[in-house]
């Protein structure tokens, strides 16, 4: 007979499979383990999006005398797609991806970056505030200010936010700095630039109705497909409900908030009150405690008996 | 050795990294000539400056292919569905970035030659770290159709300055072959899971180009065992 050990008998052996040695999963660790797990899916494909986006748009325009402020529609277009998901930081890696292949940082701007003055690796520049010192490489990004004003135009648009954490990402839309708007209407409109607007006042008034109409149709169609989808307006898509299932109820004040007063000190004998309670003979004087003074008597009176 | 000549600063750096890149190789089991490793200054400015004292990093890219060892050492256990497995490794392109800047544009462009030249894998040498954006395309080009099967792996030359694993606190790292790795779980009566681990980017790890899953045997040298072994799971 073989020596019995001094230990505790393991109950599972270290060789089983892990599954059986863990304890049983229940159904509410399953599900957030499927919702992270969903989260980092997303995250991924996200990613992959932006790269698929920024190797695309590295070889923007695709004809080499577009003119980035009159970019032909299907250009813009693609351009506005792509460019959904990224965050600012995604927008500078484009701008420095594009700058290495020798391109100006604006995607619909098909001509060189600017060359600096010298090969220097700082350069001076005059500004309104005075003369700066500035790496070469800020000086290279751009082909020109235009360029870089319409470029940083779109940069300030998009969203902080990563893209697999948004909500409802389609609604929102990225406008550019075109000069040719009216091309664009046949595919959606763009909003119009506000100085051309101004310029021109009365002859992009229809126009302008005609993209308003259009952007509001196409807002109402969003909104028929998301219901059809069985989504409730304004709610996240994609979000997990079954992991929430507090109730939240706000807390509403029906009256409207009195801020607290102090009791008053000068007039009254609070200084003769013994927790709150001013005792019968010293209350006399004030109008207010007369009174119940009185109905409290005129009780007392009711209850004696006879 | 005798002539008083003195090379720029930058053919000096790259005859080390040049140096190191040819070990590298060496020590993950191809072929490389034994000359090569041992490649003196001398020779070395001699084979690849151009006239105005800078190395010429275009003529120095080499390929290499794997030992036998190393074939039968990447070469997967025989199955009764696959009696006859291919080794997982072929020849690799060693290339050296001249660019200021390696991008987007540039790794997709290395990685266009390695399928058009039929190689297996590729390391390239870039003077400076990549662009965030190529890493990220770095990090999904395994799973990606258009890169080379073995995958592409980039150094930064300020990295193979120094042959990291002839510094006397690393100890030497063993690739086990997929036959050993079965013996050695059945050895211990381990699974792979239970294993220590070893990341895939740790210095070592990029040196020997480990891949996930693959377990390297350590051996360090202990005062009281004299050698001690332990084994690590590329993760």
């Amino acid at each position: 007979m073989a020596p019995k050990s001094i230990l505790k008998t393991p109950t599972v052996s270290t060789n089983a499979p892990l599954s059986s040695s863990t304890k049983p999963v229940t159904q509410r660790q399953r599900n957030t383990a499927i919702y992270h797990a969903n989260i980092i899916s997303q995250q991924k494909n996200v990613e992959n999006e932006v790269l698929e986006a920024i190797l695309t748009l590295l070889d923007f325009p695709a004809s080499p005398d577009a003119d980035p402020s009159r970019p032909s529609a299907p250009d813009a277009l693609r351009f506005q797609e792509l460019i959904m998901p990224f965050q600012p930081s995604d927008y500078d890696s484009l701008l420095e991806e594009r700058n290495l292949n020798g391109s100006c940082g604006y995607a619909l701007c098909p001509r060189p970056k600017r060359r600096a003055p010298s090969t220097a690796r700082k350069h001076f520049r005059d500004t309104t505030k005075g003369v700066e010192i500035v790496d070469k490489k800020m000086l290279e990004v751009w082909c020109s200010d235009d360029c870089a004003r319409r470029a940083l135009y779109v940069k300030v648009q998009l969203n902080e936010e990563p893209a697999w954490i948004r909500q409802g990402g389609a609604s929102e839309k990225i406008e550019l700095m075109v000069d040719n708007a009216e091309e664009h209407h046949n595919a959606l409109p763009l909003r119009l630039k506000r100085e051309t607007a101004k310029a021109t006042p009365k002859i992009l008034h229809d126009d302008e109705d005609d993209a308003a109409a259009a952007w509001a149709a196409r807002d109402d169609a969003l909104a028929d497909l998301a219901i059809e989808r069985g989504e409730k307006p304004g709610r996240l898509s994609k979000a997990n409900k079954d992991l929430i299932t507090a109730q939240i109820k706000e807390r509403v004040g029906n009256a409207p908030p009195v801020p607290p007063s102090l009791p008053s000190q000068t007039m009254g004998p609070s200084h003769m009150a013994i927790e709150g309670h001013i005792p019968g003979s010293a209350g006399r004087a004030v109008p207010v405690s007369d009174e119940e003074e009185d109905d409290d008597t005129q009780d007392w009176d009711k209850h004696l008996p006879g | 050795m005798d002539s008083g000549e003195t090379y720029s600063a930058s053919l000096i750096r790259l005859w080390r990294v040049y140096r190191t890149t040819k070990e590298m190789c060496y020590d993950r089991g191809y072929d490389v000539a034994e000359e090569d490793m041992k490649l003196t200054l001398q020779d070395f400015a001699a084979r690849y400056m151009r006239e105005d004292g800078e190395p010429d990093r275009s003529k120095i890219h080499f390929s290499a292919i794997p030992s036998e060892a190393m074939m039968k050492k990447y070469t997967p256990i025989p199955t009764a569905k696959d009696p006859d497995p291919t080794p997982q490794i072929g020849t690799i392109w060693v290339e050296f970035n001249a660019d200021e800047n390696v991008g987007l544009k540039q790794l997709r462009d290395y990685m266009q030659h390695l399928v058009n030249g039929a190689y297996y894998s590729g390391v390239m040498v870039c003077t400076k770290a990549m662009t965030g954006m190529a890493l990220r395309l770095l990090r999904g080009s395994s799973s990606l159709a258009e890169g080379p099967k073995g995958g592409v792996e980039v150094f930064v030359e300020q990295d193979l300055l120094v042959n990291i694993t002839k510094h006397e606190l690393v100890p030497k790292h063993v690739l086990l072959s997929s036959e050993e790795k079965k013996q050695l779980l059945v050895r211990y009566r381990l699974k792979e899971t239970q294993l220590p681990r070893i990341q895939v980017t740790d210095p070592v790890a990029k040196y020997l180009g480990l891949r996930r899953g693959q377990v390297v045997k350590i051996i360090r040298k202990s005062e009281t065992a004299g050698r001690y072994a332990s084994y690590r799971w590329a993760i």
